[in-house]
């Protein structure tokens, strides 16, 4: 601390800067180099990727849950699937299948009524929800003009303040590197500018978007060093990653969603309908906190959307459900309709193309909006079976993508 | 703040273009305060005003301190006789004012709100203390206002929460019908009790001006936004380097010149600073996080490489930040100093601390080391100030007995290895790889208390690496891989290879794998460790 010999390194104002001989200093031609070696592979790296890494997708196929915050990949699959012949199914969950195997999805459903030779690309994601849906609209769903948009309402995201996110109280939710960050606010979104900054540039880079893509689909949602020091959960834990190789991990191929997925389709245990969890159960005693629609962020969002979706010249047809009435108690069931018919007078004032599919038995819903595999398949019946639906499908594909 | 976020990307986007726009004009010097004030603010809007009072009371200090004659001067015989300051009509309002002051902060002392009574008693004393100053004229009074002032805001937001328990933990034990409160009841107004970030550096950039304009080292500042920005100036505000008013004052003068190499120096340092914090210093955290936890749960290996890596993580973290704090200035044209100089490579514990955090080490020596007497009054002596300086060291780091501990450890270590230093065989027959081994054993040993939660950890830390057995530490690889290149970059350096690392292929390479590795692998955010001091 005091040693003797210590001398300041620093005579009073002098102009030069010193350095220690183990400090990095590169001169401005140096620089110039560095960046015309880092700037490319920045702005490559993501495009060469694509060729690079392998990437199957099925005719049923959906984003991987794992996989659910990969936007670059999302992104990677809508661009590769926006054909004129494709109809893109956005929404959340409900259309990605909560618990249903993917060929049991309504998008599956829907291919397999060969609908007027449409195929049916299931662009749900699990999680979403129209603040969110916005954001992945905005920045990362390349929709060529006329591109045919088939879009899922669900009024799950008005039943209260907190599915809303209106209320004032701080909510964790998924998917918050995509709401908006600072306009329109959000009263419970309580990230500090650091994240706010950080996503608003995540998600306007593609490369930042691409190392996500990377840490998702190869090393478990973390990054690389954070990788290295995954525990497995067990007590005390043990370190599995902690002396492998990190870059054998990089398979150059998308993991596939597991071939067997216990928490969905008709053999787990969590596909069951939720009248049948409890005997006799068919009228509900749910009372939901309704938010009106004039008050309502999720729906401001949808609507904002849909406007911004028209504007790039998508073709948009949207679908209001399908929300599970009868776990509604007798009188909160106004407040629901009223809402729904709310939406459907906007829709028609808009000139926006919808259906409105008649509820689903109970029986075939497994929760408030999710409905089982036979749900979906009676679902998309019913959806092509809607003359206006007919009518949307049996314009002609619009002429080549132009973007 | 943190250098490393997108809120300080977009402050630099706003602060840098403007300061350089405003060449030329006199707007210069008032953007640099009020984007440095809008940095700190950004922390905690309300303990703007301690940075403001500190500067504001310092600046006072130094003019008052200026109207007085110096020792050995004609009129220092004249100062010592009473009411002597108030020949001169500033001490003269100065003596006004303090009077005044302390009727009216008396007043609120006795009569005012109880939650503003102790600061009022505080204030009141020190501005009783400073009539007195007035009235006399002397200069010593002055900096003494100055001491007490800056060592008083330190002793209340850092130490007294820690002297109030071991105080109240004594009366128990003596069984003392007394119990002194929590310091947060004596905050005004119920304000939070926070520890104001940056506290220790700019009370000491502070200190050091008033302290070497009374020892006659340094002019006074007249600019009052000159001083306000030395005092707050943003890149080293937080967590130094520690800044000397003779060093840093000068170059707000004048606009600095623009320079390209300004900029490649400045992006250079940057860079290096942010891959040793993102990715270096945060990796090596939540390894060491993990470890010092639960001690209790860990075998030796893990206690042992833990704390070796926490060796390598405050010094990636620490110097990580100057690096950073240096680029951002000398972008602007401004030379903060070395204050990390590969310390790892020291042969000696006395030499280790010519190049560890060398702001703060250069401080203890000329205001606290040299004034205790030095090395000039035998060994005897010497040793005494080396203990009693390390000791305040240690406390200066933080109010825990660890960091008592941790200085002691340091002060014990040179004065028991200063005249092995000195021996002629240990200069030139031990091999220089074996005392740097030696110097970061103990460094590294020293740590234990350092990062340990209290003092019962350290001991059972210790306890464990010696007498626990093996268990598989999970070490990530990468981590050691990392660390083993930093080591050997560093050694290269400093050896008869150096110009290797100085060729254009190699920086280029260096500077391109940093970027690289900070885009594909970087492990996100964390605060700066020294930011705690």
């Amino acid at each position: 601390m005091a040693h003797p010999a210590s001398e300041s390194n620093h005579a009073p104002g002098t102009s030069d800067l010193v350095f220690s001989p183990s400090d990095l200093r590169l001169t401005g031609r140096q620089w110039l180099l560095a960046l015309a070696l880092v700037i490319p592979f920045i702005c490559l790296a993501p495009r060469v990727w694509t060729w690079i890494e392998r990437f199957d997708t099925g005719p049923d196929y959906r984003l991987p849950y794992a996989l659910s915050r990969d936007y670059w990949l999302y992104e990677r699959r809508l661009t590769r699937e926006t054909v004129p012949s494709q109809v893109i199914v956005l929404g959340d969950s409900v259309v990605w299948g909560e618990y249903v195997r993917p060929d049991g999805t309504w998008p599956a459903f829907l291919n397999r009524t060969n609908a007027a030779g449409y195929h049916f690309v299931n662009a749900g994601v699990n999680g979403l929800f129209p603040l969110a849906l916005e954001g992945l609209v905005d920045h990362h769903a390349p929709l060529p003009r006329g591109q045919k948009v088939l879009l899922q309402c669900n009024l799950l995201w008005m039943t209260s303040p907190q599915a809303d996110l209106s209320s004032e109280k701080e909510e964790h939710f998924n998917h918050a590197r995509l709401v908006p960050q600072f306009s329109p606010r959000l009263p419970c979104y309580r990230a500090d500018a650091t994240e706010r900054l950080g996503a608003v540039v995540q998600r306007s880079v593609p490369f930042l978007g691409w190392v996500n893509h990377l840490q998702d689909a190869y090393f478990q949602q973390k990054s690389l060093p954070g990788w290295t020091l995954a525990d497995d959960g067990g007590d005390p834990p043990k370190y599995p990653n902690a002396q492998r190789n990190p870059l054998a991990q990089i398979t150059r191929q998308v993991p596939p969603a597991p071939l067997v997925d216990p928490d969905r389709g008709p053999d787990s245990p969590r596909h069951r309908s939720w009248s049948g969890q409890t005997p006799g159960r068919t009228n509900g005693t749910t009372r939901f906190e309704w938010v009106p629609l004039v008050a309502s962020q999720q729906w401001a969002a949808f609507q904002r959307m849909v406007e911004k979706l028209r504007t790039r010249g998508a073709d948009v047809f949207v679908v209001v459900g399908p929300f599970n009435e009868h776990l509604l108690a007798e009188d909160n069931r106004p407040a629901f309709r009223s809402r729904r018919d709310d939406i459907v007078a906007w829709l028609s004032r808009q000139q926006i193309p919808h259906a409105v599919p008649a509820t689903l038995p109970s029986e075939l819903y497994a929760d408030a909006s999710h409905p089982l595999t036979a749900g979906y398949e009676l679902l998309a019946q019913r959806t092509v079976a809607d003359p206006e639906f007919r009518r949307w499908l049996g314009t002609a594909p619009a002429p080549g993508p132009s973007r | 703040m943190l250098f490393h976020t997108w809120p300080f990307a977009l402050f630099l986007l706003v602060v840098l273009p403007v300061f350089f726009a405003l060449r030329g004009t006199r707007f210069w010097l008032p953007w640099l305060t009020a984007a440095s004030y809008f940095f700190y603010g950004w922390w905690n809007p309300y303990y703007l005003l301690l940075v403001a009072y500190s500067t504001l009371l310092d600046y006072a200090l130094v003019a008052f301190m200026d109207h007085c004659p110096k020792a050995g001067d004609p009129g220092e015989v004249r100062a010592r006789s009473l009411g002597a300051g108030l020949a001169d009509p500033l001490l003269r309002i100065a003596f006004g004012g303090s009077v005044l002051a302390t009727a009216a902060i008396g007043a609120l002392a006795v009569w005012g709100p109880p939650t503003l009574r102790p600061a009022c008693a505080g204030a009141g004393l020190l501005m009783a203390l400073m009539a007195l100053g007035a009235w006399l004229g002397s200069r010593r009074i002055w900096l003494l206002v100055s001491l007490i002032n800056n060592l008083a805001l330190l002793l209340f937001f850092k130490y007294a929460r820690f002297l109030v328990e071991n105080l109240n933990a004594l009366f128990t034990t003596w069984h003392w019908p007394v119990s002194l409160p929590d310091p947060a009841a004596l905050m005004p107004f119920g304000a939070a009790y926070l520890l104001p970030v940056g506290i220790s550096f700019f009370t000491f950039q502070s200190l050091s001006y008033t302290i070497d304009f009374y020892l006659g080292r340094g002019e006074r500042e007249r600019n009052l936004l000159r001083f306000a920005t030395f005092v707050c100036f943003f890149p080293q505000l937080m967590a130094g380097p520690i800044e000397r008013a003779r060093n840093l004052l000068p170059q707000f003068r004048q606009f600095p010149p623009i320079q390209s190499r300004n900029f490649s120096d400045g992006a250079s340092l940057f860079l290096a600073g942010l891959f040793k914090k993102l990715a270096l210093a945060n990796y090596l955290s939540v390894y060491v996080d993990r470890v010092y936890e639960h001690p209790q749960d860990q075998g030796a290996p893990a206690l042992l490489l833990a704390t070796l890596a926490f060796g390598w993580q405050i010094y990636f973290d620490f110097s990580g930040y100057t690096d950073m704090a240096r680029g951002i200035a000398r972008v602007m044209g401004f030379n903060l100093i070395l204050n990390f100089n590969a310390p790892y490579l020291a042969t000696s514990l006395g030499e280790f601390w010519t190049r560890w955090h060398i702001g703060l080490s250069s401080w203890f020596r000329d205001y606290v080391y040299i004034p205790l007497g030095g090395n000039r009054a035998g060994p005897w002596k010497t040793y005494r100030n080396l203990l009693i300086t390390f000791l305040i060291s240690g406390i200066w780091h933080g109010a825990a007995w660890t960091f008592v501990i941790w200085g002691l450890l340091h002060g014990l270590g040179v004065v028991i290895t200063r005249e092995l230093e000195r021996a002629a065989f240990y200069r030139n027959h031990i091999p220089a790889a074996l005392k740097q081994a030696a110097v970061f054993a103990f460094v590294s040993f020293t740590w234990v208390f350092f990062r340990a939660e209290s003092l019962t950890d350290a001991l059972l830390i210790l306890r464990r690496i010696f007498a626990s057995g093996w268990s598989d530490p999970h070490i990530p690889l990468l981590m050691l891989a990392l660390i083993a290149l930093f080591w050997a970059y560093e050694q290269l350096s400093a050896s008869r290879f150096q110009a290797w690392i100085h060729t254009a292929p190699a920086r280029i390479g260096t500077a391109v794998f940093m970027m690289l590795y900070l885009l594909l692998g970087s492990s996100g955010g964390g605060a700066f460790i020294y930011f705690q001091f």
